[in-house]
């Protein structure tokens, strides 16, 4: 990147713009947390409640990134490096599991198992939920080192334990430790499974005191524990991305290894992958068909249809203003280096860190001094935009540093200027993997169930809502048609991002949730 | 019609000067090589040509156009250059004919101009064609009938050739620049090749260190380099210690005389063809001690009194390691003082 360049002041304008919206939430949150003074804040956080909230949270963090490391490692392997039978299927249902959001497979098991709550069940739910994105690291680092590493290894006399542990190990670490902070990031902001399994973490912590209380300054204050914690899972997870790509090697094409020979154990470790995907997968699907034939004959058709409508439009506003948010700072992170792209990389760094019940908690006590927006289709749609803007600066950025900028300058030395240059080659060479980007930021926010809980106009039922209001009040077979659809929406993306097929980067998986 | 002048022209980046008062000047018409080592600032002169970076200091004139000084500089887009980088860098998402096309401004003439690059590169059948869908030495020539469509008063070519192999290399920078000749377009090429700078060359140009070292024909800056470090850039060199009296007479391993009072210590600069092996042992008494066999020609490596001589001979290969031959100095004296 070319140190000089100056930045347009039109980009530098709408940047500094967008990181002023998008810093509204939080900075709302310290406002109120300051306000409340710093006996009342320090006597929320000395509370008995806090603490004990505090070692559910991070537990749970942990047990589930334990859990998550051990399925997704062992699968990654088993599909890449053995000769299991159908690997490609395997990696199929691995991945489609991403597709149901963690309330949905929390609902089914609920369904399934009336009993079915408390800590043991989350580490459960969240950790078949999150075991993908370890698979989708630990698979991708393994596709990425070159047969002829192992060859002379084992040449200059390894075993291939040895091979595992000294050179293979050490190249995937990093992807796999990112890919492991990212999972307790999502058990740090996930809020349906912990609220249905009734686990007091700080989100719904966070959404009982602001259920319960109209003392929105504790909220608050607790709600910035959660941030702190999540930003620093953030941080680290950062500096490990940039040794992950250090890591990398240029090398070109790739040989990928021989694969092991189980042996009659192949069928053990297809039984293994089979069990896995059951519980993620084949649970939640049998007892979606089930209950939804059970309840065929009384669905209310205009209520799902209403439903639909609401779901699509709060994500297609929200998915749109996140993305015109994400043009600036995605322009900025692709082609300029220099302070104000450090701001806007730590700005967008920072709204990562921002759980949906914390945007929520921030935009409900806004919204309600501020009554025009108070319960307003605008301010859930805002609030989509700043839960999802990382992502859609993610997109952006990717798309618009795969246009060289020689193409800028030959296109200028053609006769073209900037703008000229930016909608006859930028654009049209950009826009696939923008719109990529947006389809993902909007399937996402059509899952989204804390912010749209806590912000929704009234009577705005969304399909995640109302599969919440029916396991809430243990009306499984109400919540199954809505819920059908969802996964219905989520997974065929994540379908077709996941086909072996698809030379697709591990980042556009990486961003099809969170 | 517009010769290019550059007078003084300094571009710092990150507060260091990458060009230092670089002054170059190509008569209208010419096809102008700069030689330089990588990171001697070679592209950076270009793209301040072409107005992609702004200079600190100096002035760049097309003709009698001024198109930098330090307070106005005219974008890219009014200069009418073309502009040809490495390995083509062709638009991926338009088609052959809509690549070439690109920036032609005149509606009307569009088709014609086009029809008519495309017979002139070759590649009329290839016009509804996506550029990966082309080989490498097919978007080179693509790429310059696209910078060519507008008629540029400049032509500005960055290493266009270096990323193809060196059969088809050799060729098409032949077919290149005899295009460019034949259209009077102003050309300014830059290479690291020194083959490269001197056979396409009406005119080549040294760079060192963000500054033009030497200009000259290809024979000039060949024959008579300005310095030591000039004459390693364009060829083999064989740099003799030897020394210089007062009267001008030179004494070296190749060329022993006694000389006169007020001696002083330099380099003696010869071409590795310039020194003549005679086997019968006239000259400078030489062992042969390895032999370099290229197919066309072949260098010799000589022992000249613990002095290691290489020589360029080409036909027959008559000799072998070990031989005790005589060697004679053929060329021209170029001496510089150390």
């Amino acid at each position: 990147m070319a140190g000089g360049i100056a930045v347009p002041r039109m980009l530098q304008i709408s940047a500094l713009f967008v990181l002023f919206l998008a810093s509204i939430p939080l900075g709302y949150l310290l406002l109120r947390a300051i306000a409340s003074g710093f006996a009342a804040a320090s006597a929320v956080l000395l509370r008995e409640k806090t603490v004990s909230t505090l070692i559910t949270t991070v537990g749970l963090a942990i047990l589930v990134a334990l859990f998550s490391a051990m399925i997704g490692i062992s699968s990654a392997w088993l599909i890449q490096r053995t000769n299991l039978p159908s690997p490609g299927l395997f990696l199929v249902l691995g991945t489609l599991a991403l597709a149901v959001p963690s309330y949905v497979s929390t609902y089914a098991w609920i369904a399934l198992i009336p009993s079915f709550a408390g800590f043991a069940a989350a580490v459960f739910i969240l950790s078949l939920t999150t075991a993908p994105y370890v698979l989708l690291a630990a698979l991708a680092s393994l596709r990425r080192i070159d047969a002829t590493q192992e060859e002379s290894a084992r040449a200059s006399g390894l075993t291939a334990s040895q091979v595992a542990r000294r050179v293979i190990w050490p190249q995937s670490r990093p992807a796999i430790f990112a890919s492991l902070l990212l999972v307790m990031l999502y058990v740090l902001s996930d809020f349906g499974a912990v609220s249905l399994l009734r686990v007091d973490t700080f989100t719904r912590v966070v959404h009982t005191m602001y259920k319960a209380t109209f003392d929105r300054s504790a909220a608050a204050v607790v709600a910035l524990i959660l941030v702190l914690l999540a930003a620093i899972l953030i941080y680290v997870e950062y500096k490990a991305r940039g040794s992950a790509v250090a890591a990398k090697s240029g090398l070109g094409s790739i040989r990928s290894a021989t694969r092991i020979d189980l042996g009659f154990k192949k069928y053990l470790a297809a039984s293994y992958l089979l069990i896995i995907a059951i519980a993620s997968l084949g649970v939640p699907i049998y007892v979606l068909i089930t209950r939804f034939v059970s309840v065929a004959a009384e669905i209310n058709v205009s209520n799902l249809v209403s439903a639909t409508i609401a779901t699509v439009s709060a994500a297609l506003s929200g998915a749109l203003l996140a993305m015109l948010f994400a043009i600036p700072l995605g322009i900025l992170a692709a082609r300029y280096s220099g302070r104000l792209s450090r701001y806007a990389e730590f700005g967008i760094l920072l709204t990562h860190a921002l759980p949906g019940v914390v945007i929520g908690l921030a935009l409900v006590a806004l919204g309600s001094r501020l009554g025009f927006l108070y319960q307003s289709l605008p301010l859930l749609a805002f609030s989509y935009a700043v839960l999802f803007l990382a992502k859609a600066v993610g997109s952006i950025r990717t798309s618009i540093a795969r246009v060289p900028r020689v193409y800028d300058d030959i296109s200028r030395s053609l006769g073209n200027n900037n703008w000229q240059t930016i909608r006859k080659i930028t654009i049209p060479i950009a826009a696939p993997g923008v719109i990529t980007g947006f389809l993902l930021v909007l399937l996402t926010a059509m899952k989204e169930l804390p912010a749209t809980l806590m912000l929704r106009p009234t009577g705005f039922d969304t399909l995640a809502i109302e599969i919440w209001t029916q396991t809430s009040i243990s009306q499984y077979g109400q919540a199954a048609p809505y819920a059908l659809i969802l996964v219905l929406v989520a997974a065929t993306p994540t379908y077709l991002l996941s086909r072996p097929d698809r030379a697709q980067s591990s980042e556009s998986r990486e961003n099809m949730t969170l | 019609m517009t010769s290019l002048r550059i007078d003084g022209l300094t571009v710092t980046y990150a507060n260091r000067p990458v060009l230092n008062e670089l002054n170059l000047h190509i008569p209208s018409g010419a096809f102008a090589t700069v030689l330089g080592p990588s990171g001697c600032g070679k592209t950076t002169l270009l793209r301040a040509i072409a107005g992609f970076i702004s200079p600190f200091s100096g002035t760049i004139r097309f003709g009698d156009q001024l198109v930098s000084v330090s307070s106005i500089v005219v974008p890219p887009e009014r200069r009418k250059v073309g502009y040809v980088a490495q390995e083509g860098a062709l638009f991926p998402h338009l088609t052959v004919a809509q690549n070439i096309a690109f920036g032609v401004s005149s509606k009307g003439d569009k088709q014609e101009i086009v029809d008519e690059l495309l017979v002139l590169i070759g590649l009329s059948k290839l016009a509804n064609r996506l550029p990966n869908e082309l080989s490498g030495g097919q978007q080179t020539r693509v790429a310059l009938a696209r910078a060519l469509a507008p008629e540029p008063k400049v032509m500005l070519l960055d290493e266009p050739f270096s990323a193809l192999d060196a059969a088809l290399r050799d060729d098409l920078r032949a077919e290149v620049s005899s295009l460019l000749k034949l259209r009077d377009t102003t050309t300014l090429m830059v290479t690291h090749d020194r083959e490269e700078a001197l056979v396409v060359a009406d005119l080549v140009a040294l760079m060192r260190h963000g500054q033009i070292v030497q200009t000259g024909s290809p024979v000039e800056v060949y024959h008579q380099p300005v310095s030591p470090e000039v004459a390693i850039s364009t060829g083999d060199v064989l740099l003799l210690d030897s020394q210089k009296d007062d009267l001008g007479k030179i004494n070296s391993i190749l060329t022993p005389q006694l000389l006169n009072k007020e001696i002083i210590a330099g380099k003696l600069v010869i071409r590795p063809e310039e020194i003549r092996i005679n086997s019968d042992g006239l000259g400078v008494k030489a062992t042969v001690i390895d032999l370099d066999y290229y197919g066309h020609d072949a260098v010799v490596h000589l022992d000249a009194g613990g002095s290691k001589i290489n020589v360029r001979i080409s036909g027959d290969l008559k000799f072998k390691v070990g031989d005790q031959v005589g060697l004679e100095h053929i060329g021209p004296i170029r001496w510089f003082p150390n």
